[in-house]
Formats: structure tokens, C-alpha cells, sequence
């Protein structure tokens, strides 16, 4: 009976093994090899063979028209890295610790616990970018929050901005977006946690907050870890964000792109009648490369701490 | 610490919109248990025995009642207030931490409450002490010795084991090069002279800040209004060398000192067992709680463990509850057994007496493998008849009427046997099954209620299957009021 | 100081146990209170500001273009309030084909889920249940695949859409729904949770139907969906979620404004009053009301559905 199951599996799979392969697989390969093309037409594939220039060009190092120092492109390294790791290393860590204390809040009080955790969760049913726009009115320059704090005058969205003032509102309204999804796994990790394991903290004279300390958040730790990973990833490739909020990516205070994180550069590579895919796919694959690196640093670092 | 339970009353409240009643978990319980007892709640399962040691720990609040230990009430008091032990039936071990830090862990939340000395005195005058045996240090130090060296952590440790001293202490031994020193004694010699100097001028200094020392270098203060000198008193936390010490002994209590860096899940049931055990009693609790504790082991390593915990117990003579479904636990290691039915008690006394004389049906009937054997019976003219049997005559005065009699299996004799008291039984015997040491008999009689009459005998009767008469010993008859149950006594 | 000969028959003190137990439980039980008080305060501070950004979208758009720029804050005053609301919405809709980009989200929506939900049932389905050669390698060649930025294959497949003729600015509707739809018409994220749930289902099952004579694309139909449902259920909410949210993709594919979505309609329409001759102002009050267009449809799925949302979701948390 075992093996007469083997050739029909694979006729159950033979639809998302096609389309993987076309849309996932050859794709993964493709833009890999993309990045080393010179002058590649996505029309016809044509190309001027193997080079590095697109991954030079990406990173500053070479110069865009051969023979002009000024022509290289910094835009990357310059704004979109920084931009990058400031909104990952901000909003992450504040996060995490933000919907950790929500979800162990919710967790711990008697009534309304069903009414709370859906209540929190509703920023992620919603359109990220529909929501910034509403946002990007609230910070706006007659906004409300403007008009609460009695700061009128204070830009903080528009194009007037300053990078600092954008950046914070950035930085706030991911936070307010990678709320929900935190909330709902450590809520449902803290529901899994024994209550005999409370009981025998009480038992043991342990006061509440150093049991929540040193009991809960270590069973919580498997929970905490994922979260870790999946926030970093999705911080570092966050992009709706910033068409929701701003809709452009750069403030007046220069001609550069300063607002501009490492996917917004990748996209912003597609359009027009002449997308650069060679430099987009070279971004694409330092994207990669960066997050594969830290996933790698963040398990190795958690091996020690986070129990099963 | 004495415990008593006054009308102890735990009820759940029901769902009025589905139509389930308010459960009535603990109805009444009213116990007193001596200091230094081992108690057990026995029951069914619901019977509300958990639920009376969990009231007792502090984790359910009592709808109504009192608990007292000694002479404090503690009904309303936190569980963490307490003073107890608990050992949950999941042992509910933290699963991330090691042996040593779940055991480790009470002691954290405790604090230390002694008269300050000046520790600096102390530790001058211990070292000054020990150097006089300098023979037995450097006998100490080479003994733990790794692979022929000298080995600064196990010497430490080794010296901390012998003497009680602290980690830092040792250190400070050590480092006087004992061991390595050509001539010991002379070295001992100069060092104890320098200790010396240095005891004496600390004392000096707490002189000169208006204190003063006593013999035990007990700090004395004076008070501002007197002129007397006292000690003062001083709370603080538990030092790492003072939780170590707890620690170990209570692992070794237990007997799991070797498992002390293990984590709970590389544990086998037993050894987690004797971990939680040994969480309880690390902080020298003044009550120990045991939930089921046993009921998750082997048959074999049930009978082990249940000896420990007897033992444990008399050591340290801590005043201890154990609930338990298992009467045959229940009745090896208590001092007194309580039975429960439904919330309420039933009969309280020491084992041999509940199963010797039960106050009730439901007690006749729990306790005893294989189980008492009830029969409908009645009580004419003072003598309890079976059917046509008449069972036995009474020396009281008893009203007629019908009743439950239960013969104990061990109750029934074969007609020969010359030490017969009282009455005669037929039974038909279906089945005579060899157990080894005795015989059972399956036997049935119309008025029995049940399957099947279980009886034990001698396996060297000579028992035949068949309609049988057998005589019975009156101290195995009991007989119980049809309507509540209750024994009637003849 | 730490004492330095070690006794283990120290007095132990429970700290916070005074010798009055009266009043240990008086203090203990205030605290208590205290404690959940602060704590009902602190969360309820948390959900207002979480939930601000949904009232002020509700509220700018019933607000007249000239209150919005005196910030208002929180309830309109000026003019009549259900004038203001019916003038903002039918200007709004004037000029945001509203419908026509519902239609569009909720054709390709409800495409893309039906395709996904009938490939991930027939692949979990190998996975769980099927035994062939290479099966658990497979999967977690897939799961790896997880882990992959989507940016990485998001410039290759732009290629293969527009070799294929898929991309212009005079596509047609398959053309269009097409882009928008085959790509993602595997998740392996739903095929993951799925095989979980088939694979609690008892192998009993599976070899009585066996000896029954049914086939396996029977069984698999008959008795694993309908056991399944709630997980169909919740990745068939999910799928309709991502296709309303869905901006970067469409964006990029369909440049034709006839089948935009949603999402990049109310990013590309501009919703100008023409408030003097030849200058457009782009009216706040307006696209709030558009955004409020765009977000109730879901809040009011997420409503319904709210059980089937969150335990899906919340599943990927117990993987590890």
C-alpha cells in the first residue's frame, strides 16, 4: 500500500509544485543571477555579462557614469541603510516590550479579557496604509495632536518636516502597526503556562512581580524569540509604512531621498519606463544577506536562554 | 504548629442560566490535628479532599469556616504568609530551572531576622580556630585534590563542607598556602599571630565607634535612654553560602544530591517527586501539604517513596497532611486517617481503629481489599438474622427492624474450626481461587448486594465449591442502620 | 556583611508577615486592589490610544474641509452634522470609483482564496497524510522558503508577468486579475497550518475508509474538509484580508486604473476640490472618508469573524 501512494502524492502536489517553482523557486535563482548581469533588459534577458558593478553601485563604490567621481550613488548606504537599522533597532525593541506588558496586563486581570485582547488586535485587521494617511492628518499641520499638546507649528509629516520629526512619527506609527500580531502570540503563549506553576510560585513566597520576572517570561521565551526573529525581518523590509504615511521618500530639507528605507530603494528601482532590475535584484539580495545574518546572531545568542 | 478546622464549608456557585446547582465541595469540616501529626484525607474521587488541603494552603478561599495554625487564624491570610509546603500531584516543577535553583527558589523570597555580629571578628576568630588542627586542613585541601593538583574550587568546597564556613572564608584558608608550605605548623604559627592582631584591633575599632563586643562578637548597642547594652536585632536576605547550605541539606534529605545541575525534564517521576518534596521543605515550613503525591509513580516505586515521605517526616517532625484516593497509602505510613464522602467527614481516627471499628458504611466500605461484604439483613428479638441465618445474637437492647450487615473477608470460618464465636452463614461457594498465602472463596447468597462475596481464608482450609456453612468471628460483623447508614452497636 | 560560619538553623522570616495576621491581610488585600486598579488604568489608557486613529478617521470625515484645518478635535461643531456627512461622502464617491475597486479586490480576493484553499487542501493533504519518497525533506524545503523576503522574487516574477504580456497600460481584465492572482496562489504558511490540523485527524479514519474501497480524493472531501472547516474558514478570512491590504504587488502590475485595488486607488486617487480657479487643494476631509471606505469593510469582517481571525493568526505562535 505504501509505495502504490507514491506516484499519486505526487500528482496532489504537482499544482503548487508548478507554481512554486515558477513564482518561488526560479525567481529565488533568477534574481540571484540578475544581480551579476550587466545592463540586463528584463524584455529580451540581453545582457553585458558577469559583473559586480551592480552590488558597487548599490553600496557607493562605483561610480554610476565611469570617469565621474560625483556620479556615485549613495542613496543606499547613505540613507536607506541608516533608515533601516534606526526604525528596526527603535521600534523592535519598544515593541516587544510594549505588547509583552499589554499581553501580560490583559493576562492578569479578571474581567474584560476577551473585550481587551480584541480591542489591541485591530490595527492589524486594518490597511496599513489607509491608517497612515490617517495618521499623517493627525500629525498634520493643523492636526490634532498638534492642537492637544498646544504645539501648533510643529511639522511633523510634511514635506517641511524635519527628518528628526518624521522619523519619530515613523518609528510611532510602526509600532502602533506591530502591536496587535505581538499581543496575540504572547497572549496565547501566557494561556498555555500551567497556573499550577503560579500556584507553586505563591507557595513559594515568590511577590507577583518577580514571579512574572523570573517565571513567566522564561516559559514565555520560545514565544519571545519568534516574535524576536519575525519583528526584526518585518521591521527591516517595512515599506508600506512609509507610502501610507508620507507617500514620497524624502523630506524638503534636501534633494535626497532621506526618508527613503532599504525596500522603498529596491522598489523605487522598478519604476518608469526603464526599471534597473540589475540594481533592484542586487538590493534585494543584500536585503537577504542581512537578514540571514541576523536571524543566524539572534539563534545563536537564544540558545542558552529559551527553554522548551 | 497545630492545625484545626472549624466548620469548614467550600461551595461553588452554579449557573443559574444553565441550570447547574451550587456544588457543595466542603461541607462543614471540622478537624483538629495534633502538632507534629501525619495526617490523612482519604476518599473517592469529589470528595473534596484537594479542596480542603488546597483551603489549608491558602489557594481557595473557604466560603465560610476557620483555620487556625496554633493559635493564629489564618483563614484569609495569603499562601505566600502561610508558612507551608506544598507538594502539588504534577509536582509542578519550573521547568527551566535546574534541580538546585527549584529548590533554591523559596529560600530567595525568605529573609534572615539574628543579632548582627561583626562578621570580620568572627571570621578572624574561626580562622584563628582552625589553624590550630592545621594537621586536618592540609589533610582537607590534598584530599580533593584533581588528578594528583591542587584545585582552588574543590578545596574551597571541601573546606566549606567540613567546617560550615563560608565560600569566602575558605578562600581566605586557601590562600594562606597550608598545603604548599614545607612546615605547616611553623606557618600556622606566624598567621594565627597575625589573625590575632588583626581581631584585636577590630574589636578596637567597633570600641571606638561606642560599641561594644560580647564573647560571641554579638555587636551591643547602646540604647539612648539607658545605659544598658544590647543586641540588635537585623533582617536580610539569605547569602549564597547560607542558601547552598539549605539547599544540600535538604537534597540530602531526599536523596538527590546527585541530580542538583540536572533540569526537571531529564528527571525520572520519582526523582522529580523527591525534588518537589525537598521544595517544600527547604524553608522549614511549619506545615507540609502533599497532593496525591504518589499517585503518578509505579506500583513498586509507590510503596519506596511513601516510606520516605514516613520517614522524612518523622525526622523532621513537621506537622503534615497528605490527601490520598489510595486507602492502603493511607493506612501504612498516618497517624490518623480522615475519611471523606462528598465534603463531609466520616469518621477520624487512627488507621487500624477506621478499619477496625467504622463509624459508618461508607468508612466499612472504603477501607478493605478485597471490600467488605454488605448484606441485607434484620434485627428481631436482638438477634440479626441473614435471611433465614441468624448472624449473631446482641448483649444490648436493639430495636427491630431491617439493616446492612458487612462481614469482613477475613470474618468467615469453616465450620470445623473450633474458633468460632459467634453465628453461622450458608453461602454457595462458586469459585475457589488460590492466592498463595490465602484462598478466596467467590461465593453468592441471595441476600447479599453485590456481584459476588469475597472471602479470604487459610490456604491450608480445605475448601470445596458448593453450599457451605460458615462460622464467623463477631469482631468481623458489623452491622449498620438501613435508613443513615450509621453503626449500630451490639 | 555576609555572615561567615553557615548555619542551617537560622530564623527564616517571611517578609511582609507581621504578628497581627489582621492586619497582613489588610495590607495584602489593599495592595491587591491597588494593584489591578493601576493596571485597569494603564490598559485602558492603552486602548484608547490604540484606538484613536479609528475615531478620528470616523470623525474627520464627517468634519467640513474648513473645521479639519482649525484641528478640531474630537466632535464636529460647525455646520450641520448630517449636511457635512452626506457632502463628504458623495464628493468622495464622485471621485473615488469605490465600487468598481471593491469589485475589483473582491473578484481577485475571493479568486486568489478559492485557488489557494483548493491547492493548500490537495498539498496539505500529501503532506499529512500521503507517504512518498522525500516527503519531509520537501516540507521543510517549503518551510524554508518562508524565511525569504519576498523582495527576492517580487523583480523576477514582474519580468515573467510582463514576458508574458501581463503588464501594460492597456491590459485587459484576465490579464489584469491574472497578475494580480497566480502568484500567489500558494501559501506555504496555510499549506503548514493545514497539515497540522489534518494530521490530528485519527489515521483510523483514513484506513477505514480504505477498506471501505473509497478513494483517497474521496476521503480526502468527503471527510478531512468537512472535519477541517474551521481552519478553511479562517485561512479563507485571512486570504480575503491580505487581497483587501494588498498594495506593492498591484501597484506594480496593473497600471491600468480600470482594475485597481483598493489599497492603491486610495494611494493613487487624488481627491482635489477645485477651491479656486485652477488650483486643486486635496481635501482631508475627503480622504478621510475614503480611508473610512477602505478600513470599515474589514473592521466589520473582523467583527464577525473575530474567533476564526485570531486562533488562526495566533496559531503560528505555537510553532516554534
Amino acid at each position: 500500500m505504501e509505495s502504490k501512494n507514491n506516484w499519486k502524492a505526487w500528482l496532489y502536489l504537482a499544482p503548487v509544485l508548478i507554481l512554486m517553482a515558477i513564482f518561488t523557486f526560479y525567481p529565488l535563482i533568477n534574481t540571484f543571477v540578475i544581480s551579476f548581469l550587466k545592463d540586463f533588459d528584463y524584455r529580451s534577458g540581453a545582457n553585458s555579462g558577469f559583473t559586480f558593478d551592480n552590488y558597487g553601485l548599490v553600496l557607493g563604490l562605483v561610480e554610476k557614469v565611469p570617469g565621474i567621481p560625483e556620479s556615485k550613488i549613495t542613496e543606499f548606504v547613505q540613507y536607506a541603510l541608516p533608515n533601516t537599522f534606526i526604525i528596526t533597532f527603535i521600534t523592535v525593541p519598544i515593541s516587544i516590550l510594549l505588547s509583552l506588558f499589554i499581553a501580560i496586563g490583559i493576562n492578569s486581570v479578571k474581567w474584560c479579557k476577551k473585550f481587551l485582547q480584541t480591542i489591541f488586535f485591530m490595527p492589524y485587521v486594518t490597511n496599513i496604509i489607509a491608517v497612515g494617511m490617517v495618521f499623517a492628518v493627525i500629525f498634520g499641520d493643523y492636526g490634532i495632536f498638534n492642537n492637544l499638546f498646544g504645539i501648533t507649528g510643529t511639522k511633523w509629516v510634511t514635506e517641511s518636516a524635519s527628518w528628526g520629526n518624521s522619523m519619530i512619527v515613523l518609528c510611532a506609527y510602526i509600532i502602533w502597526c506591530a502591536l496587535p500580531y505581538k499581543i496575540l502570540i504572547f497572549s496565547s503563549g501566557l494561556q498555555n503556562i500551567d497556573k499550577q506553576y503560579y500556584d507553586a510560585a505563591k507557595i513559594d513566597g515568590s511577590p507577583k512581580w518577580k514571579t512574572t520576572l523570573k517565571i513567566t517570561i522564561p516559559l514565555l521565551s520560545p514565544q519571545i524569540l519568534y516574535i524576536m526573529i519575525t519583528s526584526f525581518i518585518g521591521a527591516f523590509k517595512e515599506y508600506n509604512a512609509v507610502i501610507g504615511l508620507f507617500n514620497r521618500n524624502y523630506t524638503a530639507s534636501g534633494n535626497v531621498h532621506d526618508l527613503t528605507t532599504v525596500v522603498y530603494y529596491i522598489y523605487s528601482q522598478l519604476e518608469g519606463n526603464n526599471p534597473h532590475m540589475q540594481i533592484a535584484a542586487a538590493g534585494a539580495v543584500i536585503l537577504f544577506a542581512i537578514i540571514m545574518v541576523f536571524t543566524v546572531i539572534q539563534m545563536r545568542v537564544s540558545k542558552k536562554r529559551v527553554h522548551y | 504548629m497545630e492545625i484545626k478546622l472549624k466548620d469548614l464549608t467550600k461551595v461553588f456557585p452554579g449557573d443559574k442560566k444553565k441550570g447547574r446547582k451550587d456544588t457543595i465541595a466542603v461541607d462543614d469540616l471540622d478537624v483538629d490535628i495534633k502538632d507534629g501529626e501525619l495526617i490523612g484525607l482519604l476518599g473517592p474521587s469529589g470528595c473534596g479532599k484537594s479542596t480542603t488541603l488546597y483551603m489549608v494552603a491558602g489557594l481557595l478561599e473557604p466560603t465560610s469556616g476557620e483555620i487556625w495554625f496554633g493559635d493564629e487564624e489564618v483563614t484569609h491570610l495569603a499562601p505566600e504568609k502561610r508558612g507551608i509546603g506544598l507538594v502539588f500531584q504534577n509536582y509542578a516543577l519550573y521547568p527551566h530551572m535546574t534541580v538546585y535553583k527549584n529548590i533554591s527558589f523559596p529560600l530567595t523570597n525568605l529573609r534572615v531576622e539574628e543579632n548582627i555580629k561583626d562578621e570580620k571578628c568572627v571570621k578572624y576568630a574561626k580562622i584563628i580556630e582552625l589553624l590550630k588542627d592545621t594537621k586536618t586542613i592540609v589533610k582537607v585541601i590534598v584530599g580533593s585534590n584533581i588528578d594528583g593538583k591542587v584545585n582552588k574550587s574543590s578545596a574551597v568546597n571541601a573546606l566549606c563542607e567540613k567546617y560550615h564556613i563560608a565560600s569566602g572564608v575558605s578562600l581566605e584558608i586557601f590562600k594562606l598556602g597550608l598545603a604548599q608550605a614545607e612546615n605547616p605548623e611553623e606557618l600556622a604559627k606566624v598567621k594565627t599571630t597575625e589573625y590575632q592582631t588583626k581581631l584585636d584591633e577590630e574589636i578596637k575599632k567597633v570600641e571606638r565607634k561606642g560599641k561594644k563586643l560580647d564573647k560571641e562578637y554579638y555587636v551591643l548597642s547602646k540604647d539612648q535612654n539607658s545605659d544598658v547594652f544590647k543586641k540588635t536585632l537585623k533582617r536580610r536576605k539569605l547569602s549564597k553560602d547560607e542558601i547552598d547550605a539549605f539547599v544540600r541539606e535538604a537534597a540530602r534529605i531526599v536523596q538527590i544530591s546527585d541530580y542538583l545541575d540536572r533540569k526537571p525534564n531529564e528527571l525520572s517521576g520519582g526523582q522529580q517527586q523527591r525534588v518537589a518534596i525537598a521544595r517544600a521543605l527547604v524553608k522549614k515550613p511549619k506545615v507540609l501539604l502533599l497532593d496525591e503525591p504518589l499517585s503518578n509513580l509505579d506500583a513498586r516505586l509507590r510503596i519506596q517513596t511513601r516510606e520516605e515521605i514516613r520517614r522524612i517526616q518523622q525526622a523532621t517532625h513537621i506537622t503534615t497532611i497528605f490527601v490520598t484516593h489510595d486507602q492502603e497509602e493511607a493506612m501504612s505510613i498516618c497517624d490518623d486517617i480522615v475519611v471523606m464522602k462528598t465534603g463531609a467527614e466520616m469518621q477520624k481516627d487512627k488507621p487500624q481503629d477506621v478499619y477496625k471499628d467504622p463509624k459508618n458504611l461508607f468508612v466499612a466500605k472504603f477501607l478493605g481489599t478485597p471490600p467488605i461484604n454488605v448484606f441485607e439483613g434484620e434485627i428481631k428479638k436482638n438477634a440479626i438474622y441473614v435471611g433465614e441465618d441468624k448472624i449473631l445474637t446482641s448483649d444490648k437492647k436493639l430495636k427491630d427492624g431491617p439493616v446492612y450487615v458487612g462481614i469482613r473477608p477475613e470474618g468467615f470460618l469453616v465450620t470445623t474450626d473450633k474458633k468460632a464465636t459467634a453465628g453461622e452463614i450458608t453461602l454457595d461457594v462458586k469459585e475457589v481461587l488460590t492466592m498463595g498465602r490465602d484462598l478466596m472463596l467467590v461465593c453468592a447468597n441471595k441476600n447479599f448486594l453485590g456481584e459476588r462475596i469475597k472471602l479470604i481464608v487459610d490456604s491450608d482450609v480445605n475448601a470445596k465449591v458448593g453450599k457451605t456453612e460458615f462460622k464467623l468471628r463477631g469482631n468481623k460483623v458489623f452491622i449498620f442502620d438501613k435508613k443513615t447508614e450509621e453503626r449500630i452497636y451490639f | 556583611m555576609k555572615p561567615a560560619i553557615i548555619s542551617t538553623k537560622l530564623n527564616l522570616i517571611i517578609p511582609g508577615k507581621e504578628n497581627n495576621v489582621k492586619n497582613t491581610e489588610k495590607r495584602d488585600k489593599f495592595w491587591r486592589i491597588f494593584g489591578m486598579v493601576i493596571m485597569y488604568i494603564l490598559l485602558a489608557i492603552a486602548a484608547i490610544i490604540v484606538l484613536l486613529p479609528f475615531y478620528y478617521m470616523i470623525i474627520a470625515s464627517f468634519m467640513s474641509e474648513a473645521e479639519l484645518k482649525l484641528g478640531n478635535t474630537f466632535w464636529p461643531t460647525q455646520g450641520n452634522f448630517f449636511e457635512n456627512i452626506v457632502y463628504n461622502y458623495s464628493e468622495t464617491l464622485s471621485r473615488f470609483d469605490y465600487f468598481r475597486y471593491v469589485g475589483n479586490t473582491l473578484l481577485v480576493g475571493v479568486c486568489t482564496t478559492v485557488g489557494q484553499v483548493f491547492i493548500t487542501v490537495i498539498s496539505a493533504f500529501a503532506f499529512a497524510k500521503l507517504k512518498f519518497k522525500g516527503r519531509d525533506a520537501l516540507f521543510m524545503i517549503f518551510l524554508a522558503t518562508m524565511m525569504i523576503p519576498g523582495e527576492m522574487m517580487v523583480i523576477t516574477n514582474f519580468t515573467t508577468m510582463s514576458n508574458l504580456g501581463m503588464i501594460s497600460i492597456n491590459s485587459n481584465a484576465w490579464q489584469s486579475y491574472g497578475a494580480m492572482i497566480l502568484p500567489f496562489l500558494t501559501s506555504v504558511f496555510y499549506i503548514y497550518l493545514l497539515r497540522e490540523n489534518f494530521k490530528q485527524v485519527p489515521n483510523e479514519l483514513y484506513l477505514a475508509a480504505k477498506v471501505d474501497g473509497k478513494s483517497d480524493w474521496n476521503y480526502l472531501w468527503k471527510v478531512m474538509v468537512p472535519l477541517s472547516m474551521p481552519t478553511l474558514i479562517t485561512i479563507f478570512i485571512l486570504g480575503l484580508i491580505g487581497s483587501w491590504n494588498a498594495y506593492v504587488w498591484p501597484k506594480l502590475v496593473v497600471s491600468n486604473q480600470k482594475y485597481w485595488l483598493v489599497s492603491v486607488a486610495l494611494r493613487g486617487q487624488a481627491l482635489q476640490l477645485e477651491e479656486r480657479p485652477d488650483t486643486y487643494v486635496t481635501q482631508t476631509s475627503w480622504v478621510m472618508a475614503s480611508t473610512v471606505l477602505v478600513t470599515l469593510p474589514l473592521l466589520i469582517l473582523f467583527i464577525i469573524f473575530r474567533k476564526y481571525i485570531m486562533r488562526g493568526v495566533g496559531r503560528a505562535g505555537i510553532k516554534g
